[in-house]
């Protein structure tokens, strides 16, 4: 049978270019571990990846093309995509599903994998060997085939009617099913939290700084192969300072994201899926600093082999906490199982098991640590450093595995060892704090001091001098930042501002006085100083935030005081030092915004326009009412504006207020309950208006009713009702205070009875609005450490390259 | 003993202070009759929404009451003084972080698992 309207060839292409991306990996790798220097097999296997790579673009080509063209046949395109929306949001739309986010993985390692294949000269086999098995696996994720009856993958290029829960069903034997169902013509649409521009770069970034943790994982396998245990970490030093640098900016994109347009107030909340990505950014950090010991003095090999090995096992790790529906309990944006969970864990133990093998075969031949380090050594310190950030890195996946741990010896698990389910600590944030505040001091300190440190043996004599200065300023620093907002009551708070503030000052000093400033050097200095503001801003922001919308109203002593606020329309509420009014309501598209103007005090005392913030409501179909915050940006702090309530939010009766309707047909003498109010029809008035040949021109009926209070209050009402020609025109009757609304809307001939319609009273007349308002101080400071953090890194690792 | 040892050993001990404080800090689900008997102390529940029981959100006292049915089917109203939380009506599972009050469970924190597309997908296929 043949459908009407269906481009099935985009399915047919797409499917044929994921079995070639499949095969073709496949080739590549076999083809590259069998070359052993053969210069011809090289070749071979060159061209094997190349057809990959060029499969893995087309393929994402023709899922764009899909998403774009709204092929709404499609259940990738119906499900991530509509009519209306905006262009710009089509790449959300791509890496919304699970299918079109291991694309976006596979599309950067391609990408990876081409440069190496042109850059890495005597690496090119087995990195591009390894590379290929990474991607063969993580193809079979979008293969969507059944082997021996159990389905592998989930393909993007499935059609509605080929799913398996529409199987058999009758409208997919219709040819023309695509043109009689109505829900054909437009797909579901967007998430509209997604609908956000940090949503279009946010992912490619976080996934391009995961897919290249990959590349040092790829050197420490190679040189394990090659057994060249030294060699690798030149070339591989400038990849994982890249990756430090590209995954550290998409985490922060992502905070940047959740502060601009979530609800919870703030940048970072320990959500299980952004611990899932930064542990393996803290772990890559530790291997990038060993591998930095291991170039400079060596010694270090066994810990660095294992740094790398445990980074890109974080982050396949991280790909099954997000992706198999594990934390559905604890996270609110993870991914929901979609029964890939058994490739998910051949990918996660195939590479828990390839790296442990190849390293236990050249474990004798792996060169071992003297333990000659000296205690006053830069490679000491960045050795404990190193650990430290692996522990920090342990206790939050840690943490953040509870639902794993629960799934494996709770009491429904594999070896149900404790008889109660386990649950995330019960204050979360609390928990993490408590232990990475102290983690991060310590880190803070090393890094301070770590740098004028010299490898092997440091003259302390020299060294006291700027580690001292540097400590004074930081110490004026931190009492000038912490007296106005009290941080200096809280110890741990005082000392991490502290030890922020050390690794600023002193990583600056340490570039002008021993770098001279040179911007060639000014890689790691200016990676350390943004990860030292990043810790101030941080802290600051966060320790110190104040929530201006408070409420009086307490539940008991022990609740917290509330921190929403309700203004009426046009009302002007105190918060803090603000005046704020709520001045009005404005629709652009599916977006509604609430206009609130902040007033200040002159100096006079009376209040004057400051600003304006328009938090705003999205209006979605499938997702209800979204909202998204707004937020007044000055140097020295933020003012976060969200709208947590709006009366408009579940409006259930018409403009006016007047909603469930009820009808009547009512003779004369009858009663009804209406809001509890007797109405009864005393009588009806006829009066017909003549044209000129005494026919009826205008003829108008006016019902006479009673409304009864239980008070004893009693409402005359006179709904009337004209015709005149072929037009009915009706004149309904409110009365307030009984909060009902009549209509007479017709006469019933046959039963000589009146059909009337009541409404009532509904919703509240008073708009208003509840609303969270909260002071960030100093948030400009993270975002800045933010940008010299990845700035630096990538300095850095410009730095290793030109070095060569 | 060389320094890395040393190291090493604090390392371990660190990591075993890690779990023992993960494992202590982490709470367990439990149901509404068993937060009863502790009243005061939070706990973290998980159920789903009565749909037949009322849901109220007094937006002038930001007070959310409705009903909630834990894992072994007992029903307790619960106060939420917070905003009512968007598609709150179409929850499948709430989790809930609070503590027993006599007159029924105090949320401080809820976590809703709405229906996402890929649910109806999973239980379409589960049926099967």
């Amino acid at each position: 049978m043949e459908y009407i309207g269906e481009a099935t060839w985009i399915g047919e292409l797409g499917r044929t270019l994921v079995v070639l991306a499949f095969v073709s990996a496949l080739f590549s790798a076999f083809v590259m571990f069998a070359s052993r220097g053969d210069v011809k097999l090289l070749r071979w296997g060159k061209a094997g990846f190349l057809v990959h790579a060029i499969s893995i673009f087309s393929i994402v080509g023709l899922l764009f093309f899909m998403l774009l063209g709204h092929y709404f046949e499609y259940d990738y395109a119906w499900k991530h995509t509509s009519l209306d929306l905006e262009k710009r949001f089509v790449f959300s739309a791509f890496w919304e599903g699970q299918e079109g986010s291991f694309l976006l993985w596979m599309f950067w390692h391609s990408v990876l994998g081409l440069v190496l294949m042109f850059t890495a000269k005597k690496w090119v086999a087995p990195l591009i060997g390894f590379l290929s098995i990474v991607q063969g696996i993580l193809v079979t994720m979008i293969l969507g085939i059944y082997v021996w009856g159990t389905k592998v993958g989930i393909s993007p290029f499935v059609l509605i009617r080929e799913l398996p829960e529409n199987a058999g069903l009758p409208w997919t034997k219709l040819p023309d099913y695509l043109q009689q169902i109505e829900a054909f013509a437009d797909g579901t649409g967007l998430n509209p939290l997604l609908q956000n521009y940090w949503m279009t770069i946010h992912p490619p970034t976080l996934f391009l700084g995961f897919a290249s943790v990959v590349v040092p994982f790829l050197f420490a396998m190679s040189g394990l192969l090659k057994n060249d245990h030294k060699g690798w970490i030149k070339p591989a030093l400038p990849w994982t300072y890249f990756s430090i640098s590209i995954l550290g900016t998409g985490i922060l994109m992502g905070g940047a994201w959740a502060y601009e347009a979530l609800s919870f107030g703030g940048f970072w909340a320990w959500d299980p899926v952004e611990n899932a990505s930064l542990v393996p950014w803290l772990v890559l950090v530790g291997a990038g600093h060993l591998m930095l010991i291991e170039r400079n003095r060596g010694g270090s090999a066994h810990a660095t082999y294992l740094f790398v090995f445990l980074s890109f096992f974080f982050i396949l790790y991280s790909t099954f906490l997000t992706r198999s529906g594990v934390l559905g309990d604890t996270s609110v944006h993870s991914f929901v199982d979609l029964g890939l969970n058994g490739q998910l864990l051949i990918l996660l133990f195939t590479f828990i098991l390839l790296p442990m093998v190849f390293y236990f075969y050249r474990f004798s031949s792996i060169p071992k640590g003297d333990g000659s380090e000296d205690f006053w050594s830069r490679e000491f310190w960045m050795f404990v450093g190193s650990l430290l950030l692996f522990v920090s890195g342990f206790q939050i996946i840690f943490s953040t595995s509870i639902p794993v741990i629960d799934k494996i010896i709770g009491p429904m698990g594999l070896i149900p060892i404790l008889s109660k389910q386990m649950a995330s600590p019960v204050d979360e944030i609390a928990h993490y704090n408590g232990w990475q505040i102290p983690f991060a001091i310590a880190i803070g300190f090393l890094m301070a001091v770590g740098q004028f440190l010299s490898y092997r043996k440091t003259k302390l004599k020299w060294t006291w001098v700027p580690l001292a200065r540097s400590l004074a300023l930081a110490m004026l620093l931190t009492l000038l930042f912490a007296l106005p907002y009290d941080l200096h009551k809280n110890p741990l708070y005082f000392m991490l501002l502290l030890s922020g503030w050390y690794v600023v000052v002193a990583n600056i000093d340490y570039w002008i006085s021993v770098m001279k400033a040179k911007i060639r050097f000014s890689g790691s200095s200016m990676a350390h100083v943004g990860f030292g503001l990043l810790l101030v801003g941080a802290l600051i922001s966060n320790g110190a935030k104040k929530f201006i919308s408070k409420s009086p109203v307490h539940l008991s002593e022990s609740f917290p005081s509330n921190e929403n606020l309700l203004i009426e329309l046009g009302d002007t509420v105190k918060m803090a030092d603000f005046g704020v009014t709520f001045t009005g309501v404005e629709q652009i598209a599916h977006r509604r915004y609430y206009n609130m103007d902040y007033l200040k005090r002159n100096e006079a005392g009376e209040y004057e326009y400051d600003f304006s913030l328009r938090p705003h409501l999205q209006l979605n179909d499938q997702m209800g009412l979204v909202p998204e915050p707004s937020t007044k940006h000055y140097f020295h702090k933020d003012i976060f504006t969200h709208l947590t309530y709006a009366s408009d939010m579940d409006k259930r009766g018409d403009e006016d207020g007047y909603g469930e309707e009820m009808e009547f047909l009512m003779a004369k003498g009858d009663t009804f309950i209406v809001n509890r109010h007797f109405l009864i029809l005393d009588s009806v008035n006829a009066e017909p208006v003549f044209d000129e040949n005494q026919n009826v021109k205008r003829l108008t009926i006016e019902a006479v009713l009673r409304l009864l209070a239980t008070n004893g209050e009693v409402y005359f009402v006179r709904p009337s009702y004209t015709i005149e020609g072929e037009t009915d025109t009706h004149h309904e009757v409110i009365v307030k205070e009984a909060g009902v609304k009549i209509r007479f809307e017709d006469v019933n001939i046959e039963k000589n009875k009146l059909f009337l319609i009541t409404k009532q009273k509904v919703d509240d007349d008073d708009e208003f609005v509840v609303l969270k308002a909260i002071i960030f101080p100093w948030i400009n400071i993270l975002w800045v450490g933010c940008i010299l953090m990845g700035l630096g890194a990538m300095v850095a690792a410009y730095q290793r390259v030109r070095r060569g | 003993m060389k320094k890395t040892h040393i190291i090493a050993l604090v390392l371990i001990f660190t990591a075993i202070g890690v779990v023992i404080s993960t494992l202590s800090d982490s709470g367990t689900y439990i149901d509404f009759r068993s937060a009863q008997i502790n009243m005061g102390k939070t706990y973290t529940v998980i159920g789903e929404l009565d749909k037949g029981g009322e849901i109220k959100y007094d937006a002038r006292n930001n007070l959310l009451t409705f009903y909630a049915i834990d894992k072994i089917g007992e029903v307790s109203k619960v106060y939420y003084r917070d905003v009512k939380p968007t598609d709150f009506e179409r929850s499948e599972d709430i989790t809930m972080k609070g503590f027993a009050t006599d007159s029924g469970f105090v949320a401080t924190e809820i976590l809703l698992k709405c229906p996402s597309k890929y649910n109806e997908q999973n239980n379409l296929a589960d049926n099967e």
